[in-house]
Formats: C-alpha cells, structure tokens, sequence
C-alpha cells in the first residue's frame, strides 16, 4: 500500500467521518433526553434538503441565504414535529413515541412526494463546493475539507454550549436523570424542544452536505442517512455525545475498509454486515464504545 | 399563629390500582423542622414527591403559603420555593460539582448572587470547595449527600425537604449530616424531614407525623409520640402491611 | 370439556372466523375479479396481521424484524414451487441445488413458513435478551440484515431485480381465506396457551414474570419462532398470489402497513388486530379509490393514503393508545351484552355505559381511575412523569 492511498483513506474517512459523526449527533440529542429513536430525523433531512433544492432553482437568493434556510427549516421542523406530534405522549409508552416518529417520517414522505415530485432532483450548488483541490498529492472536491472544518466548528461550538451554558448543564444533567434535573427546576419543555431544535439545525446541516455529495434530493432519501446515524449511534454509544462523534468516525472508517477489502460480489452486502456489527454491538456491548451515563429511566 | 409554609389536605396518590395515600393532611409551619416518620412503604417518600409535583395527587389540596401546588409541574414547584433532596441522592454522576450545583439554581441564576451562594454552601461543606471540579459520581457517598443537600439549598428555598439523607451512609457521616440538619434549622430554614432512623429525627424535630400504610397515624409533639402511640405495633405493621409497588 | 363450554370460553374463534368465511362466501357468490383480488390478497394480509400479533401483540416488543421473516416465506416458498425450467429461464444464476428443487403448492407453503421458523431460531436467542430502545433498534437492524441479502443474493433471489414465478395463481381466493381463518385460531389459541400467557406476563412486567420463574428469554424465542412461521406462511400466499416480487415489497412500507393495522385495532388481542384488519383495508381500499380519481382528473395524489393513515394511527395512539378493542376479544358474552344494550337503548337512551366489548381478564375495578395515562399500546412500562 502505497503513502498515497493511505493519505486519501485518511482524508476520506475524516470528512466522511465528519459528516456521520453530526447525523448521529442529531440522533443522540433526542435520544439522549428521551429515550426515542427517532424515525423522522431522516426527513428533517429530506425536507431540508428539498429547500435548498426549492430556494436554489426557483428563487436569485444568494447561496448563504439559501444554505441559512435549509438550516434553518431543519431547525423549524423539529420543533414543530416534537410541539405537535410528540408532546403528547410526554410520559407514555417508549413503543407510542417510536411508532408515531415511524408514522411522522412516512407522513413527511408521502407529502413531499404528492406536493413535489416522486423523482429526484439536483438541487445547485455554488462552483466551489465542487472543485478540486490537491492537498498531500491527494486529489478531493473542496465540499470535503469544507466538511470537516464545519464539523469542528460545530463541535467546538456545541461543547462550549453544553458545558458553558446554564441550558448546556441542565441538557446534560436531563440526560442523565430527567427527573430530578425537574425537581431542581429545570424546564422539561424547554428542555425538550431545544434538544428537537439542535437535532433539526444538524439535520439542515447535513442536508446539505449530503446532498452535494449525491447530487440530489428525492422523498426517500431521509432513510440512507437515518441508517448512518443508527449504525453510528450504536457503536459510538447511545448516552453520550461524545460517543456519538467517535461512532460517527468509527463507522466512516469500517465503512471505508469494507469497501477497500470486500471483494466485488459481496461489497453490495456492506450494508448488511455494517448491521450485523451493530446486532453484535447491541447484544454483547450496549452501552458502545464510549459509555455514557445516564439513569434508568424514561421521559418523554 | 401564621399561615403555614405548607399544608397538605387530604391527599389522595395511586400507583396504577395501587393506592399509595390514602387521605393525608399534615402541614409545616415556618421555622419548623417536621419529620415524617414510617416503615418502607408506609408512603413517607410518595408525600414527598406528590408535594414536589413528581406524582399527581388523585385528590386532596396541597397549599404552599396559601397557594394551590397539587399538580404542577416538578419545575414549578421548584420555583415557588421547595426543594426535595431526593432519595439516594440523586446527583448527575457525569457533571462536575461545580455544575451539579449551577443546575439548581437554573432559573434564579444571577452571577453575584451564585457567587455569594457558592460561598455559603462551601462553608457548609468545605469538602465541596476541595471537590469542585471533580465529576458527582467519584465523590464518595457522604459527599455525594452532602452535593445533594447543597444543590437543594442553592434556589434559596422557602421549605426544604430531605428525604431519607442518612440512608446508607457511614455512622460518622451520618453524625455530620444530623449537625448539618440541626446547622440548617438553626438558621431558620423550615425543613419537611423524611428518617428512617426515626429516633435521631424525632430529636431534633419540632412537630412529627407518624405515617402507617398511606395513612396518617400520628401528628404531634415528638415526645408524645413515643408516649402515645404504641410505635412498634405501627412499626411493625400491626396494621397491615403497606405494600410499595 | 364438551363442545359447549370449549365454544363459550373460545367463542371469539368461531365469531371471527365465521365473519371471514362469511365475507369470503359472499365475494365467491358475487364473482366479481376486482373484489376477488382485493378480498384475497387482504386475506394474505390478515394472515400476516395475525402472525405479526402472536408475537408484538403479546410480548410488547416491536418486532420489526417480523417482515423480513414474511419475505423469507415468500422467497422460499415460490423457489420450491417454480420448475426446475422456469427457475432456469428467469434466474440462470440461481444455485444448482435450489434450481433443482420442484414441489407442489401447498408442500412448498410449508416449507416457506418452517425455513422462516429455522433462519428465527437461528439468530433470535441473543436478541431476546434485549428490552426496551435496544430492543427496538436490535429488531430493526435485524430488518435491514435480512432485507439487504434477500435484495443482494442474486443466486438465490434475483438480487434487486423482480423475482417472476410465472404460471397461474396458486393462491387462490379459499386458499387465501382458509389459511387466513386457520391463522386466526393460530393466533387465538397460542395467546391463550400456556406460552403465550407466560409471554402477556413479561409484557406487563419482565421484572416480575422472571421473578415468578418464567424463563422471559426463551419464552420470547420460542414465540419469535412460532410468529415468524406464520409470517413465512403469509409470505408464502403473498408470492403465489402475486406471481413477482422483489425484496423490497418486504421492507418498511409493509412495517408500516401491518402496524396501523395493530395500533388502530388494538395490539394486545385477536380480536383487535382482525378488525384493525377489516377497518384499515376497507379505509385503504377507499382511499385508493379517491386517489384514482383524483389522478384521473389530473391532479397525481397518490400518497395520500399513507398520510391519511398515518395521521390517523397517531390520533388512534394519542386517544385511545389501546386501539379499536381496548385490548380485549369478541365473544358471545359481548355480542349479547351488546344486543341487549341496543335494545334497551331504544327504551332508555341515557344508557351511556354501551361497550360492546368484554374484558377477557378481569373486569375492571371500580375504583376512581389512576392519574396516569391509560395502558399504553404495547408495553406496560409507563414512566411517571407528566
């Protein structure tokens, strides 16, 4: 194996990497405060992403407007998505939550796929994001160092949220015992919705790294990177967000040496053995790689 | 004699089928240390958290300073001035003392007022201080109490309630949390106690109330209590055995 | 036990079943094409309903897992029925060994449903052990397992193109009508076995039930079993009826499909989950219709059935969390309580109490009802806050 390609593998993983580490981000906040796996977060992508294809086509905006409101609307959906659709069952059954998350992300679907199109779109992007640079001798598009840099930046800044910030504690503490994060006079709603907010604002995010990676934006596309972000969420550990980045990482770097290693006939399976991995995770080591902890218990 | 800080009337709290409370009235005046005492499962901690707002009483009225409390909400509660040092504790393991501690003063937070606070708690428990940027959960359990105990003083309560702080801990600890208790009472803090260890609670307390399968079985003078209620056939459940679900 | 007592204590069995065959006469008498399909291929549908609350219905875990074991039948069972020269023509890829294999309809049906029951025991035991969010994501992970080989094996499977059977329908109205109803008895009998209470108690409280002695593991392997053979069976009319499929018709829309079914009927009976059956195909049928003729006039609709669906399966989960039956079965009893509530309601309309519906456990008490939210769906752990 030559310099060259372990750079390129290098580089690859990283911005992938960056890019599963904020899906399963997005994930874990919500699951982290309520214990919901939740189904919809695909389409906070999908319906991101159809904004920034809708603004980009029909409308002059300059790009950091239209980019601003793809994000923006991932943010806005997740709110509304948690007021109208999950508030109601706070304190009911985990298994009402899940399937009402399942029945949500159909909904969303079914309704893009009516209002819009069934077929896919390519959305614009600016010439940029496109370009190739050489960097190590390596040959990559600039969207991936963009990529990367995005994902510091908002690591950088959630960490200073979550340890910096009086809501950032309470988030924190809420996960760990929600309860008594209420007892010490921490708004469960509030609590709540900025959790939806964050996981929707990295949804709109990734919407748009995710769709100049692929080139285009359909109704179902929310599926592929809700697996990511299982696949991630599990082998980096449910309960911790610093988990939930490792996992992140760690899939994009097993993804990439499955498909440097599996022969051809089988490399259609990766899917497949990415989730046989995470069948082994579940049953053997639950908690992930990183360990969070949090109380037994369940909101929501 | 002025309106107490808390009067419950006639609560009434199930779990599912399984009633809890079955008819509790007692109340707290201001200044007072009122301990509640009970076998497990007698429903001492249920009080607790229906005050708190943890659980919806099914009926009965719960009045702080005259104002109605039963079925609010835990953060509301907690706003109107009463905190629960839960039982076990209860810190978050993963946040630092330092945060521990800036969660509970999460809707009263002003950075003069946390200073002085932090101040104050750190001459009750001067181990805090030592501690502060360590995570809750390697304390050891005497100083997770005593975080516990100093995160429910931090929103400068108007009543605090313990529940069960000496549970599981060393007997020189518990020592130290009995003083802390008598400490707290003698700064006029009006304090609802929750004891297992019934005889060290009854010492100290102003007024206690005797609870015996979701019932009230006694309120009074601590010292009639022993005289007037045979304790042990309460204790020991005489009459019937409270079932905790 | 003679008939009568056996009749009295299982009369949800032939009060269900005479309704299906009842339906299933009427369609045959009225020998329409259109109405044939739709009654048969709904018939396939209940089938799957059927096996899907042997095992969510009565244990509480979501298994999503459970369409893959449908699509596994459905697979088998058409490898097994197909001529070795058909296999050839359509699939000049397939294994020897399975190219070779010829049996007749109904052998093969059988062989689908045990090959789904073997690959579930196979990999089941470890999953068992998992409750609550893991258990969810490990059920749907499973899913996705089984989906990307059924949708990946070409030599088995045809990979991601359309796997055609060819010939005639094999599934056949009464075929589809009479495993449907044995289904049901399947169903019936199972939650009232010996196992299946043993698996209602670690529903309602694994705590408990294994503190009583019950091996809450196993008990939910070999209820995995049974519930993925009559998902292979289903899977087995559902090729047969559909004579192509892909791998795909076994994947999250079908989830989706047979969960409102459950969560509108009511997942924790029989009884439930063939009238949320019955309701949710008649209202699709409907649907559909409307679409038609709104894509007909222009305006390209389809999808609104999904929507109109799943808005109603969350309204179902917000309001009535038990579904349609409230977790209890139709028998005499009810249908009599009913019969005379309707009667006296002609006499004394301020009789508000009508429930059509007996409990099948204990009746309810009468005590003022707890703070808490009602019994939810499909588990019983409620936590305790708001």
């Amino acid at each position: 194996m030559t310099l060259g390609v372990i750079v390129e593998f290098i580089i690859n993983t990283l911005s992938l990497g960056s890019l599963y580490a904020l899906i399963s981000l997005g994930l874990v906040f919500v699951f982290g405060i309520m214990q919901l796996v939740n189904f919809a977060y695909g389409e906070y992508i999908m319906v991101s992403a159809y904004v920034l294809y809708g603004l980009g086509v029909f409308t002059d905006l300059p790009w950091p407007l239209v980019f601003l409101a793809a994000v923006l609307t991932g943010a806005i959906i997740g709110f509304v998505s948690e007021v109208v659709a999950f508030r109601p069952f706070r304190g009911r059954s985990l298994d009402a939550l899940l399937v009402t998350s399942f029945a949500l992300s159909v909904i969303l679907q079914d309704t893009v796929q009516l209002s819009i199109s069934p077929r896919s779109k390519a959305p614009p992007f600016p010439d940029f994001f496109n370009q190739n640079v050489t960097l190590f001798g390596i040959v990559t598009p600039l969207r991936s160092y963009l990529m990367i840099g995005t994902t510091v930046l908002l690591l950088v800044g959630l960490s200073l949220l979550m340890r910096g910030t009086v809501l950032g504690i309470a988030m924190r503490g809420a996960s760990e015992n929600f309860t008594t994060a209420r007892l010490m006079g921490v708004p469960a709603n509030l609590v709540i919705s900025t959790a939806f907010v964050i996981s929707g604002l990295l949804a709109g995010i990734v919407a748009i790294f995710w769709t100049a990676r692929s080139g285009a934006v359909e109704p179902l596309m929310g599926s592929a990177p809700l697996l990511v972000g299982f696949i991630a969420v599990v082998i980096g550990g449910m309960h911790s967000l610093v988990g939930a980045v490792v996992g992140g990482f760690a899939y994009a770097a097993v993804a990439n040496v499955l498909s440097l290693t599996l022969p051809t006939s089988l490399l259609s399976f990766r899917d497949a053995f990415m989730f046989v991995i995470v069948i082994m995770f579940l049953v053997l080591r639950p908690e992930g790689l990183i360990r969070g902890s949090y109380a037994e218990e369940r909101v929501g | 004699m002025s309106e107490p800080v808390l009067d419950v009337r006639d609560i009434h709290v199930a779990y599912g089928a399984v009633k809890a409370l079955d008819g509790v009235s007692l109340h707290v005046l201001e200044g007072e240390l009122v301990s509640l005492c009970g076998v497990n499962g007698a429903g001492k901690s249920t009080v607790l958290k229906a005050i708190a707002g943890v659980l919806k009483p099914v009926s009965g009225q719960i009045l702080l300073a005259g104002q109605q409390i039963a079925g609010k909400v835990p953060e509301q509660v907690h706003r109107l001035g009463v905190s629960l040092v839960p039982e076990g504790r209860e810190i978050f393991p993963s946040l630092t003392v330092a945060e521990n501690l800036r969660i509970a003063a999460f809707g009263t937070y002003k950075a003069a007022r946390f200073a002085a606070d932090l101040e104050d708690v750190f001459g009750l428990f001067p181990i805090l201080k030592e501690r502060y940027r360590q995570p809750g959960g390697l304390l050891s359990g005497g100083e997770q109490q005593m975080l516990a105990i100093a995160r429910g003083l931090m929103s400068h309560p108007t009543l605090l309630m313990l529940d069960e702080p000496s549970l599981g801990l060393s007997p020189n600890m518990v020592d130290s949390i009995f003083e802390l208790i008598e400490n707290l009472k003698g700064r006029g803090m009006t304090i609802l106690l929750v004891e297992q260890n019934a005889e060290r609670a009854l010492q100290l307390a102003d007024r206690a109330y005797l609870l015996s399968t979701g019932r009230l079985a006694f309120g009074g003078r601590p010292e009639e209590m022993g005289d007037l209620v045979d304790i042990a056939s309460v204790y020991l459940g005489t009459h019937g055995e409270g079932s905790k679900p | 036990m003679s008939i009568l007592t056996w009749l009295k204590k299982y009369s949800t069995i032939p009060i269900l079943c005479c309704l299906l065959l009842a339906g299933a006469g009427f369609v045959w008498w009225f020998n329409d094409t259109l109405l044939e399909d739709i009654f048969t291929i709904s018939c396939v549908t209940l089938t799957m309903v059927m096996g899907f609350q042997m095992f969510m219905g009565n244990s509480g875990i979501l298994s999503w897992s459970y369409v893959g074991f449908v699509g596994i039948g459905a697979f088998t069972s058409a490898i097994c029925s197909m001529s070795p020269q058909v296999k050839r023509m359509q699939i000049p890829v397939m294994y020897d060994v399975l190219a070779q294999i010829s049996m007749p309809f109904w052998l093969a049906l059988l062989v689908g449903a045990l090959v789904a029951a073997l690959i579930a025991a196979i990999v089941a035991w470890p999953l068992m052990r998992l409750s609550d969010a893991v258990g969810i994501i490990t059920q749907f992970a499973l899913l996705i397992v089984i989906y990307v080989i059924l949708l990946q094996w070409q030599q088995v499977t045809n990979g991601p193109r359309t796997f055609t059977l060819g010939g005639v329908k094999s599934t056949t109205l009464w075929i589809a009508a009479l495993v449907a109803t044995a289904a049901i008895v399947v169903a019936y009998l199972f939650k009232e076995s010996s196992l299946g209470l043993r698996l209602r108690a670690s529903r309602d409280d694994r705590f408990a039930a294994s503190a009583s002695g019950i091996n809450v593991v196993a008990v939910r392997y070999f209820s995995y079993i049974a519930s993925a053979a009559v998902g292979g069976l289903a899977g087995g009319l559902w090729s047969h009826y559909m004579l192509s499929i892909t791998a795909k018709s076994f994947y999250l829309i079908e989830v989706f499909t047979i969960l409102t079914m459950l969560v509108i009927g009511g997942t924790m009976s029989v009884s439930g989950a063939f009238f949320g059956w019955l309701g949710v195909t008649v209202a699709r049928q409907g649907l559909r219709q409307g679409e038609l003729a709104l894509t007909q006039q222009g305006f390209d609709a389809y999808g609104i059935t999904e929507i109109v669906l799943g808005i109603l399966m969350i309204l179902f989960l917000v309001w009535r969390p038990t579904g349609v039956s409230k977790g209890r079965e139709l028998t005499f009893d009810t249908i009599a309580d009913l019969a005379t509530r309707i009667t006296s309601r002609s006499t004394r309309s301020n009789d508000k109490k009508g429930k059509p519906w007996s409990r099948s456990k204990q009746p309810k008490p009468s005590t003022p009802s707890p703070p808490t939210s009602p019994q939810p769906p499909v588990s019983s752990k409620a936590s305790s806050s708001t």
